[in-house]
Parts: structure tokens; sequence; C-alpha cells
């Protein structure tokens, strides 16, 4: 009974975000913020699949996003191909460099596997800035293209963002889902609990470390490519250390041992961090952080299994 | 009967301190053998040797025949060998169900969907007598069930043998009792049994040969009988007044 009531107002909830651009539509600084929650939940959800579900704390996702947006941005500015080719490619390549960095690191485990993120993901910002071709610290500028283009990808009705990384919303919230009752989804959360348990019963921890690495960096680089496409400008700084650790909060916050976590903690962080902007911003510049960093000492506090762990039943099911 | 783990001269030294020394012996197919000896005599890094969790510095380790001194120890699984740790391990955040359907997901059942391992997990716990507790986190459950939670975990991989590092350490007589009554069903169930144990009840009551070590070298190899008349074993081991 309580379900279906679940169900009805999930539905209804549903319902409610695919009309809502109807009427928002003329007010582009609030679909601005609910694209950018989308693409920031989505962004917590890759995290959570090696953060939450593996328990390897990465703090360099937004490097991940990076490489993802900077080879869609390269190929489309620098090789004039398509978007839709490009997207494949900008995939692969995260995965591979992933794949080869990190099967090399995952011997360090906890805090050493941490820092080895951070310094990936500042080489890779490094690389980029002292990169002629990927543009230096001036960035890669994506084409306008007139009118709304599914072929490249450009629109003008903003609209169309919001419906695209909705679908991306929730589609990778149906993959985390797949993957948390599945095979590969026991696998890490054995591994986050104990490797050595892991591997009495026949898990190899380095290969589902591996795998579980190279499909987070692959989320975060679909998310680089939206990000490239929507704000049509991408620079270095879009991999600075404090847009990883904005990553990280929302399924902290949500609470990391859910998949739905990230989902809760995003959409209310971010609309959070953008009201407060909105409202204090002029007042006391910076007030937004404060209080945003208030809000996430006290979650810490008290209730450290994140918003979702109020409502953790017993061996839930 | 066969011997399904032959073990010759293994030693292992850490950094000069020289933990076992040239141990063999092996262990026959579908039977129940102990390990015993004083604390710091090499019992749990001779068990971690055969596991694979520690490389012997030297010597051979055979299962079923075949060299598997080299092997790693996730590889232990799919030729059948499971085994429980000392210090339980239990998937803390999982329920207890979960805790089981991972290891059917891997080892020798490989699970193909979700509905499939938990329907073994339900089997295997309802065998080990945990199915009242299935929704109960791990952790958040007392010492004796956590570690009939650690025979569950290995019994989901479906071995042919099992290795049992103190199992009944910390338990209380009657759970004890508990203890030996499950270990001897899965022994009937065709599963052979090798094991570390303190408790010398256990012992005498479980098995057919007992290896006795002591300062990382095997002292004494016998019945449970003959092991215990031993007079150097009475000396090390039982020595003081004859405790136990």
């Amino acid at each position: 009974m309580k379900k279906k009531i679940l169900y009805i107002l999930l539905f209804a909830l549903l319902a409610v975000m695919l009309i809502l651009p109807e009427y928002i539509a003329k007010m582009p600084y609030i679909l601005n913020v609910f694209i950018l929650a989308f693409y920031m939940t989505t962004m917590s959800m890759a995290w959570n699949l090696l953060g939450g579900m593996t328990g390897q704390n990465s703090i360099g996702h937004a490097c991940f996003m990076g490489i993802g947006a900077y080879t869609s941005a390269i190929c489309i500015v620098n090789f004039g191909l398509n978007p839709w080719v490009s997207l494949p490619i900008a995939i692969i390549v995260t995965a591979l460099i992933t794949a080869v960095v990190f099967s090399q690191c995952f011997i360090l485990r906890g805090p050493y596997f941490t820092l080895v993120t951070i310094a990936f993901a500042e080489a890779v910002r490094q690389i980029i800035l002292n990169w002629d071709f990927a543009g230096k610290a001036i960035g890669i500028g994506l084409p306008y293209v007139r009118g709304n283009s599914w072929l490249m990808f450009s629109f003008r009705d903003r609209t169309i963002y919001y419906y695209v990384a909705f679908a991306m919303m929730i589609d990778v919230y149906l993959v985390m889902k797949y993957i948390d009752n599945s095979k590969l989804g026991f696998a890490l959360k054995t591994i986050r609990e104990d490797e050595d348990v892991a591997a009495a019963i026949g898990i190899r921890p380095l290969k589902y470390k591996v795998i579980a690495v190279v499909i987070s960096a692959s989320v975060s680089a679909i998310a680089g490519f939206f990000y490239a496409c929507y704000y049509r400008y991408i620079d270095p700084n879009i991999m600075l250390q404090s847009s990883s650790v904005e990553i990280v909060l929302p399924a902290i916050i949500g609470g990391s041992a859910f998949v739905e976590g990230p989902l809760v903690g995003g959409i209310l962080m971010v609309s959070l961090s953008e009201y407060l902007r909105n409202t204090f911003g002029g007042i006391l510049p910076g007030i937004n952080l404060i209080l945003y960093a208030i809000v996430l000492i006290v979650v810490i506090r008290f209730r450290p299994t994140g918003i979702l762990g109020f409502f953790d039943r017993r061996g839930r099911e | 009967m066969s011997n399904i783990i032959e073990v010759e001269n293994i030693s292992k030294s850490f950094e000069g301190l020289k933990a076992v020394s040239n141990v063999s012996f092996y262990v026959e197919e579908g039977k129940i053998t102990g390990m015993i000896g004083p604390n710091g005599a090499g019992k749990s890094t001779t068990f971690n040797m055969i596991c694979g969790y520690y490389p012997p510095t030297s010597g051979l380790i055979k299962y079923k025949g075949n060299d598997i001194t080299g092997k790693r120890a996730y590889e232990f699984a799919d030729m059948g060998i499971a085994r429980t740790f000392q210090i339980m391990k239990p998937l803390g955040n999982l329920s207890v169900l979960d805790n089981v359907a991972s290891s059917a997901f891997f080892g020798r059942h490989k699970a193909k969907n979700m509905r499939q391992a938990r329907e073994i997990a339900a089997e295997i716990l309802e065998f080990t007598g945990l199915i009242s507790k299935r929704n109960v986190l791990a952790r958040e459950m007392g010492t004796p069930d956590q570690k009939r939670l650690e025979m569950a975990r290995a019994l989901a991989t479906k071995p042919d043998m099992l290795f049992l590092d103190e199992v009944m350490a910390g338990l209380n007589p009657t759970e004890t009792e508990g203890a030996i009554d499950l270990i001897r069903r899965i022994n009937s169930g065709g599963v052979t049994i090798f094991l570390i144990e303190h408790i010398m009840r256990a012992v005498v009551s479980l098995c057919e040969k007992v290896i006795v070590l002591h300062h990382g070298e095997k002292i004494a190899e016998g019945t449970p009988n003959q092991v215990m008349n031993d007079s150097y074993v009475m000396e090390v081991y039982l020595g003081d007044g004859g405790a136990n």
C-alpha cells in the first residue's frame, strides 16, 4: 500500500518535471538552474558508482568530465566531426585513459587512492592549460547553429536542453539501479565492505575496481559532452578541484549508500545553492557558500548516511 | 580415500622472522582435519599460505594433485576452496541475505540473476540456521551469528574444501555445541574440512586427524587422543598442569 502511494507520487513528480518547461520557458534563469541540477546529479551518480558503491573515493571526477568535454570539443571544432560521432569518441578516449591510468593506481587503498585522483585531475588540467591544440587557458568555443538542430546538437530553444538533460539523468539512474541489483553491483559492494572477503569468494578486486572506474568515467564523459554542447564554451577551469568536490557533495548529502542518494542530494543542493546565491548574493556576496557549508556540516554531523539515511529500513530489500 | 590437500615443506619468513618452517602434511578427502597449537605457533600463517593470502617463501602446496602454490586468493573459490576469517569480516552494511547472495553470484554457483542468487542464499541460511535474521544488517549481529555468517558465506561458494579459522572462538558452550553440529552437517554433505581451533572439546569431538604446530614447526600428528597423550605436546601445549 505504502509502495503504491510512493509510485503514484513518483509518477506525478515525473509528469510535473515533463510539463514544467512549458511554464518556465520564459524564465531562462530558472531553466538553467534545472539543467544544471540535472547535469550535477548525473555527475554525482557517476561518482557514486565508484565512491558510494565501490568505496573508492575520487576527488577527480571533474577531470573525467573534462576529458569527455575536451575530446568532444576537439573533435567538433578541430576535426570538424559531427557531435554524434564525437560523443562515442569522447566516451572511448575517457574510458581508455582511465583504464590505463587507474589499473596501475588501484594497488593504493583508501586515502592514497583519493590522493591519486586529485593528482591525476590536476595533471590533466595542466596538460590542457599548456596545450596549444586544446586552446590553452583560452578554452574552446563550439560553433553556434541557427535555430534548433538535432544533427549539430545545438538548440536555440533551451527547453530542449532541459529534456535532454532530464533524459540523461533518468537513463543514468536506471543504469545505476540495474548495476545495483546485478552481479557487478554485488562484486562492487563486497569490495567496498572488505577486499579480503571479496577475494575469498572469488571476486578479483582489481578487475572490478577498473570496471567501476571505467563505467564511472564513461558516464562522466557523456555529461561532459552535454556540458560542452550546452554552454558551447569550455576552458580548463571546468576541471578545477572545487568542481570535483561539488560533484561529490550531492551523493554524500543525499546518501552515498543509495542509488537514489545523488538524485535527492543533487536536486536539493543545486536548487538551494542557486536560491541562496540569487537571494543573498546581492546583499552579502559569498553568503550562499557559507550557508551551503552549514547545510553540509549539519547533514554530516547528524546523519552521516545522508538524507536518505532517515528513511532507511533495516536490511532494505 | 585420496588426499585433497598436500602440503610439502612450506616455510614462511617475515623479514628474517621464521613464522613457519618446513611444515608438511596432507588432508584426506571427505574428512575433518584439525590444526592446533599455542598462540603464535604459525597456524594462521600456514592457513593463509594455503588459501593464497601470503605466498610461501618456499615449499609446495597441492590441491587435488595440482600445484596451487602461486595461485592468487581470488582464484581459489573457482577451484572449490572456501575459507572463513578468524577476525570476522561481515559485509557490515549489507543484509545477511545479501552477504551470502554475493557468494552465490561468484564462487561456483554463478547465479545468473538476483532472484537465483537470493534463492541459493536463503537455502544456505536455512541450513546454517540464520534464516530468521536474513534481513538484519550483518554488522548488527552478535559474535555467534557473525561466525555462522562466515561459514554460510564460505558455503555459498559451493566448495569441496572448506578452511575454518577459529570459528568457535568466543562462543559459549551451548553455541559451541551448535557450531560443532553445523560443521558435522557440512562435512556429511561431502565437504572436506580443515580447521584451526583452540577449543579442545570441539577438536576432539570433530577431528579424525590433528596436526600440532609449535614455533612454526609441526611437532605431532595423529588422532586427537594420540596427540593429546604425546609427551612433547603435553609439555609445550597442554603444559602448566594440563589445562583444558
